[in-house]
């Protein structure tokens, strides 16, 4: 055992760590809250020159060819800096799904791009009430020869308005599959929902949207595998994510409650106030090691079955909870846009609610261990 | 990064494991009890402590010159969670607390005495840091170490002394310097449990043990005892307790106590109905195994600070103990909620779920949080000097 970071490992740190605080300032995060668009031009390119948007890709596709926990490194900074970018849906979800699935000609067509980031791939996964699982995938795709016509409603996809190419999850006679659909074909319609994390989220409607065999991702019937298979290694990156926003929190609340004075002491000499922060130090620092053991296990090959849903369970909910007692500290404040708080705060909860809830998880963990 | 034990120490693991199936002893070994060495005490516990002293198992981590192996502490770990995955006794305060301690600090006669009874199983110690008036505030003891000729003279008392009811030897702190301040005022001793001037009392907890309050009248304790510089006993309690907590609370138990709960649940009916299908039940059971892998992260935390050398693994110890205890609480907790109203039948009768495990653990484990230093000194020490917050509380 042991949790040293190799020299490399600490340099990608260094690296992202240093790139977020010059081009992602909280002014930046602001500015981007519902925005249309989303992307901001400048920080999407310093990503990718530094291949941070590859460092998930094989090199033979012009990424970093590195592993998931390299990869929750990076994430915790991405974390800690709220960093408005499409990296999640592109460079992680739909790049593993087109590794895991994808035909030689549309890793070719879309790895490199995705890895030098000149193009956004997303994915358009939930529909209205309609949940997380298998089941929730009703939008229909209707074998017609050589095409299939998809026909209903996505909601919550994020950066759709950014994106090149969807990766539409659809029921087929086989199952559910995976497809690549260009959002401006003929019968895509797109409305932006507002929602609590602020970035970009659209609702999608589908119209007998004529899509080719050959840009179904995978054989028939095996997209929710797919999907599954990414959306548990992706769930891990977001546990080192929640734990670097979780982190920041932390340490902006410390240094406030190092300065400001009430009933002439400085805040942090309240020893309610204390133990709030030492108990949010713990679940930080305990999540983190959780995150590294199960990105290890991935890289390692071995089931993260259980570990991947344990770790984004645990980090979101020590997100949320150290947004809760940090806004706690700072007071009324917290709740005033003018200070950043807020901004954690809510981003907390979106984040816990987004790509697998907590009942959500919760069963994933209960059937692993119960069934 | 490795969260593998390397291939050697994986090797002793499952050299341990085997030995200990082989030696499987039912009356020692028993999953449905909470068994920690310092709490109770019986002929075949002595017995098996023998067996591992005859493994050379006891002080793997002391220096050759002292007996051991000059290993690392892992392997002490890595016993330490194997026994009591096996439910066995756990290798205890006196390899690593006092044991440790008197290899940095003692003198050459409390070597000499006290280190070879600790490798032969031959010892049993208490250990006496609180008083009615200093618990979780160790640097606060009044018991009085006089100087007189040839020794000390002490009076006082002691609160919390668990094993002082059947132990050889006491590890006490006591007040040597009245005038300086508290933290620098304090000593350790050793003192032989059959002086008549100490008197046991024994208190009944809620648990099924027994702890002890222990009074000194005038207890002669001669100079070779003091363990160790005069007026240090505060930083040497602080050293041990950072560097060897997860000697005094493994993680082991506490994962084998919601592993225990899980295989109930998988088997338990309730109307005829599997409990496992019960939402809440699942929702719980998530939670519980979720929380014992981040205990289980900190734990490894913990032993690869330690194991790193350099400083003092203090923050991780003390996230990793106030973390773990409490989980080990609401493991028990969760597990009556579960069980519902039968779960508080006691062990021994009729029809109590798990032959009563958990309501016994129940009780028991309400020392966790309290003892070896309680949840809000952890809380106290990580804002301090892992937050850097003001020392105004």
């Amino acid at each position: 055992m042991d949790l040293e970071l190799a020299e490399e490992q600490q340099m990608v740190i260094d690296m992202a760590k240093a790139m977020l605080e010059e081009h992602c300032p909280t002014q930046l995060v602001r500015d981007m809250e519902d925005d249309a668009h989303g992307v901001p031009a400048e920080l999407w390119s310093q990503m990718s020159d530094l291949g941070l948007n590859g460092l998930l890709i094989p090199e033979e596709y012009g990424g970093g060819g590195l592993g998931l926990l390299e990869g929750a490194f990076v994430y915790e900074e991405l974390g800690r800096a709220m960093a408005p970018v499409p990296h999640f849906v592109s460079c992680v979800l739909s790049a593993k799904v087109l590794l895991a699935a994808g035909s030689d000609a549309q890793k070719e067509a879309w790895l490199g791009k995705i890895a030098d980031g000149s193009a956004i791939l997303t994915p358009a996964w939930l529909e209205p009430e309609r949940g997380q699982g298998e089941k929730g995938i009703a939008l229909e795709a209707k074998s017609e020869g050589a095409t299939f016509k998809l026909t209903g409603r996505k909601r919550s996809v994020p950066y759709a308005s950014a994106a090149d190419q969807l990766v539409v999850l659809a029921r087929t006679d086989a199952g559910v599959d995976l497809f690549l659909v260009d959002p401006n074909a003929s019968g895509v319609t797109m409305k932006q929902l507002l929602s609590q994390g602020r970035e970009p989220q659209y609702q999608i409607d589908f119209d007998g949207v004529a899509v080719s065999a050959e840009n179904r991702i995978g054989e028939a019937g095996t997209g929710w595998a797919t999907w599954n298979a990414a959306m548990h290694e992706g769930i891990i990156l977001l546990a080192a994510q929640a734990i670097g926003g979780a982190d920041r929190c932390l340490v902006e609340t410390v240094d406030y409650a190092n300065q400001r004075i009430q009933f002439d002491k400085p805040l942090g000499a309240f020893q309610a106030l204390a133990h709030y922060m030492a108990d949010a130090s713990t679940r930080i620092d305990g999540g983190r090691v959780l995150v590294h053991e199960a990105a290890w296990n991935a890289d390692q090959g071995r089931t993260i079955a259980r570990f991947a849903p344990m770790a984004k369970l645990f980090c979101c909910e020590a997100y949320r909870e150290t947004t809760r007692v940090c806004a706690q500290i700072w007071g009324g404040v917290a709740f005033t846009i003018e200070y950043d708080q807020q901004m954690f705060f809510r981003r907390a909860k979106a984040l816990q609610l987004s790509w697998w809830d907590t009942p959500y998880l919760e069963e994933l963990i209960a059937s692993d261990v119960l069934d | 990064m490795d969260f593998d034990f390397s291939p050697e120490e994986q090797k002793f693991a499952e050299e341990v494991d085997a030995w200990l199936v082989e030696n499987r002893d039912p009356v020692v070994m028993d999953h449905h009890r909470e068994n920690f060495t310092q709490l109770s005490d019986t002929p075949e516990r002595r017995a098996f402590m023998k067996k591992l002293a005859a493994k050379g198992w006891l002080g793997m981590s002391w220096p050759k010159e002292f007996g051991g192996q000059e290993i690392e502490g892992v392997y002490e770990y890595i016993l330490n969670e194997a026994l009591s995955k096996h439910a066995a006794p756990q290798i205890g305060k006196g390899v690593g607390i006092i044991g440790k301690t008197l290899i940095r600090h003692g003198n050459d006669f409390l070597k000499q005495k006290f280190l070879p009874l600790i490798l032969d199983a031959e010892i049993e110690f208490a250990v006496g840091y609180s008083e009615p008036e200093a618990g979780s505030d160790a640097a606060n003891m009044q018991l009085r170490a006089d100087k007189v000729e040839g020794g000390w003279l002490l009076n006082g008392q002691k609160m919390w002394t668990t094993s002082a009811h059947f132990a050889d030897w006491y590890w006490v702190g006591a007040r040597t310097d009245q005038d300086k301040p508290k933290h620098d005022g304090l000593s350790l001793f050793l003192i032989d449990m059959d002086n008549p001037n100490l008197e046991v009392q024994s208190l009944p907890t809620i648990g099924k043990d027994t702890t002890n309050q222990v009074f000194f009248d005038d207890v002669f304790v001669p100079d070779e005892y003091l363990v160790g510089q005069q007026g240090k006993g505060f930083q040497m309690i602080s050293e041990a307790l950072d560097l060897e907590r997860f000697t005094m609370f493994t993680l082991s138990p506490i994962a084998n106590r919601s592993e225990v709960l899980v295989d109930w649940v998988k088997e338990a009916k309730r109307d005829d109905e599997p409990l496992k299908d019960d939402t809440n039940v699942r929702r719980t059971i998530a939670h519980i195994m979720t929380d014992t892998a981040v205990a289980k992260a900190l734990s490894t935390r913990f032993v690869c600070a330690a194991k790193s050398g350099g400083k003092p693994p203090t923050i991780e110890s003390s996230q990793y103990k106030l973390f773990t205890t409490s989980l080990s609480q609401r493991v028990c907790k969760d597990a009556l909620d579960i069980q519902g109203h039968e779960g508080t039948i006691m062990e021994g009768q009729d029809d109590a779920p798990l032959r009563g495990r958990f309501e016994g653990a129940y009780r028991a484990t309400m020392n966790e949080t309290v003892g070896g230093g309680s949840s809000e000194i952890q809380k106290n020490i990580i804002a301090r000097r892992h937050l850097g917050l003001p020392k105004n509380f």
